[in-house]
């Protein structure tokens, strides 16, 4: 039984750092509609802006944990500035297609970079006795990451539903139309956006660096594995990202732990949540939370 | 009326079908057959080493999967990320064969052809059943199905046995009517095979988009409500479109397979999706001619790319390695500016030099 409940803890783990993880996602898509394949690229970047800040400039983590998220910020606004601003009006289909240009070049930008070939871990700075929850057992920098994760989304959460700021940006979501009649700047909600998601998939990438090393691989990972989360939790929910990445997360622990090695299966959380969304996508497109405005043809 | 059919010198359409015609003027016609002759001839005159012989040969190859890529991205306008897998279909469709009945047996190096056909049509079956949501979702939604079936190919690649762990699955010499197919001999031999695929693959795809089918395509991307009203079926179009590419994807990925004689799991990643998606941007989306410049532009800006960074290290030290890094960034380039400056790609400037020469020295 013990074995179950490690199971559910390491699932909660996994599963909110999904959710932090889609935030960043679903942001960009609530706000402008569209699928931001580069996410799991602006993931990577924010985690090793944290380590060459750390590490290199030994600057404590705490602070460079902040700064990091605070140069994404502006990293994501730059980018939405150059590459994707002149293409509001464009079809959403090649606003898409830049995005996966996009993925292209950051990861040869990555690659140029020591964090390109090789992996790399953060010092310890927490206690490496794991805590003991009747016979369950969480390391101190997962539950530092988990505790992280709420405080985030809990800001963020309060942020689109009380802050002028994030009221505007639902209201672009809702109707861009309207929403300029009333004297909001779309490129300027439309930048916003990815500056918050790029400051949530820098905590994200900070928190994963520091669950499970820096390796680009692993990291970049994050972004792709954000689509079943998206989708099950619909696209444009806030909350349906936490539920559906938590789980997600519970999905692939469990397959991990029941279904491999079992039957001659091995691998089958990478596999899992691919099935799931395309199920999903048959059988319930809106996700859990979704608005059930989906286009159908 | 009589006129004249070598030199237009305007539109005279008095019906439907004649503006449907492929070629408009002999003129046309002519230049097109002497083209097709110049490429059938070019090798016994010219003589080319195998590494350039493999580089027109996978050019080629990719012109062929380009073809069912621009049908779905182009023509019906749904991008899809998944184009690797569904060429990867058609590749292990002949590598499981060779793995249940051994490399060399004769289905394999004697009823090749049959081989091919088979493998497109194991890839529009494939393809038809992942353009299955598009029965009731939009754009969106098939991006990333097409992302999911990328993610599931290469989990099935990787852990089933069956096929080898992603490791290559050896492919035997196939036999022409000389007997076998010798090593060097094997990308001439290839050169012809997959010329003669291409040219009827893309007169088919010339014709059809002059027959219902290629308009309904057009008709359900640019408005699939007025298409819904007209009588066509959206959702059926659709998954009639990834058939369609899936069927190109799959030919092309057992000529990939026939050629480097195996198939491994690397040629069929998310990277290569991602450059077929750049090909097909690049030569210009929803164009036949596009289909042709993106492939021939990208795959030589690859090859570009390797003698920069092979030369980069020679200057510099052995342990920079700025292929790795060079290649997606150039990719990415090439994509995002193109889509900012020149969305109809190459095949666009085709349009403007072919105008320029018809009208030279008259500016209109």
């Amino acid at each position: 039984m013990s074995y179950f409940f490690q199971l559910v803890v390491s699932g909660i783990v996994v599963g909110s750092i999904y959710a932090l993880s889609a935030l960043g996602f679903v942001l960009i898509y609530k706000s402008s509609r569209v699928l931001n394949i580069a996410h799991g690229q602006i993931i990577a970047a924010g985690a090793f802006i944290t380590y060459a800040l750390t590490v290199w400039l030994g600057i404590p983590i705490y602070i460079s944990f902040l700064l990091s998220l605070i140069i994404t910020f502006f990293l994501a606004m730059s980018v939405e500035r150059v590459f994707l601003r002149r293409l509001i009006g464009e079809p959403i289909i090649s606003v898409i297609m830049v995005t996966i240009g996009l993925m292209s070049i950051l990861d040869g930008l990555i690659y140029m970079t020591p964090f390109g070939a090789e992996n790399f871990s953060f010092p310890e700075f927490l206690p490496k006795t794991p805590i003991a929850l009747g016979g369950v057992s969480i390391s101190w920098t997962q539950m530092v990451g988990v505790i992280i994760t709420f405080v985030l989304i809990a800001a963020f959460s309060w942020f689109f539903k009380r802050s002028t700021l994030g009221i505007s940006m639902r209201a672009v979501s809702d109707d861009q139309m309207a929403s300029m009649s009333i004297g909001i700047s779309i490129p300027k909600v439309f930048g916003l956006a990815w500056a918050t998601a790029g400051f949530s998939a820098a905590a994200a990438g900070g928190i994963i660096g520091n669950i499970t090393g820096l390796n680009f691989d692993t990291l970049r990972a994050f972004g792709i594995i954000v689509f079943p989360v998206v989708i099950l939790g619909g696209l444009d929910s806030v909350f349906g990202a936490v539920v559906a990445g938590i789980i997600m997360g519970l999905i692939q622990q469990f397959a991990a732990g029941y279904l491999d090695g079992n039957w001659g299966l091995s691998g089958t959380a990478e596999l899992l949540p691919y099935i799931v969304l395309l199920i999903i996508l048959l059988f319930k497109p809106h996700g859990l939370f979704g608005i059930h405005e989906i286009e159908r043809v | 009326m009589s006129q004249n059919r070598w030199l237009a010198t305007g539109n005279f359409f008095t019906s439907y079908k004649q503006e449907q015609r492929i070629f408009l003027t002999h003129l046309d016609r002519l230049v097109f057959i002497c083209f097709l002759v110049v490429l059938f001839v070019w090798p016994l005159f010219l003589e080319v080493g195998n590494k350039y012989m493999l580089v027109i040969d996978n050019i080629l190859i990719a012109i062929v999967a380009i073809l069912g890529l621009n049908l779905l991205t182009g023509f019906a306008g749904l991008i899809s990320i998944g184009h690797a897998a569904f060429v990867g279909v058609g590749a292990y469709t002949v590598a499981s064969f060779a793995r249940v009945l051994g490399d060399s047996h004769v289905l394999i190096t004697h009823a090749w052809p049959l081989m091919i056909l088979m493998a497109g049509g194991v890839g529009a079956v494939v393809g038809a059943i992942v353009g299955l949501p598009a029965m009731r979702l939009k754009h969106l939604y098939l991006v990333i199905a097409t992302l999911s079936f990328q993610m599931i190919f290469q989990w099935t690649i990787n852990f089933m046995s069956f096929f080898n762990q992603g490791q290559t699955i050896s492919i035997g010499r196939v036999f022409w009517f000389t007997g076998k197919v010798v090593r060097n001999q094997h990308y001439f031999f290839w050169y012809y095979v997959i010329l003669v695929i291409l040219i009827i693959l893309g007169l088919a795809v010339r014709n059809l988009l002059r027959t219902r089918y290629g308009r309904c395509l057009v008709a359900v991307r640019d408005n699939d409500r007025a298409a819904d009203a007209m009588g066509m079926h959206p959702g059926l179009t659709k998954v009639y479109a990834f058939a369609m590419s899936g069927f190109f994807a799959g030919v092309a990925g057992a000529l990939h397979a026939y050629l480097f004689r195996g198939a491994g799991f690397e040629s069929f990643t998310l990277h290569q999706s991602i450059s077929y998606l750049a090909m097909a941007i690049v030569g210009g989306l929803g164009t036949l001619v596009g289909s042709f410049f993106g492939p021939m532009a990208i795959i030589m800006l690859d090859l570009q790319v390797e003698n920069l960074s092979e030369f980069f290290k020679h200057q510099f030290s052995a342990a920079l390695d700025l292929a790795t890094a060079l290649r997606p960034l150039t990719f990415g380039l090439v994509i995002v500016l193109f889509l900012m400056f020149e969305p109809r790609g190459i095949a666009n400037w085709w349009r403007i030099l072919r105008t320029y020469l018809k009208l030279w020295p008259f500016r209109y």
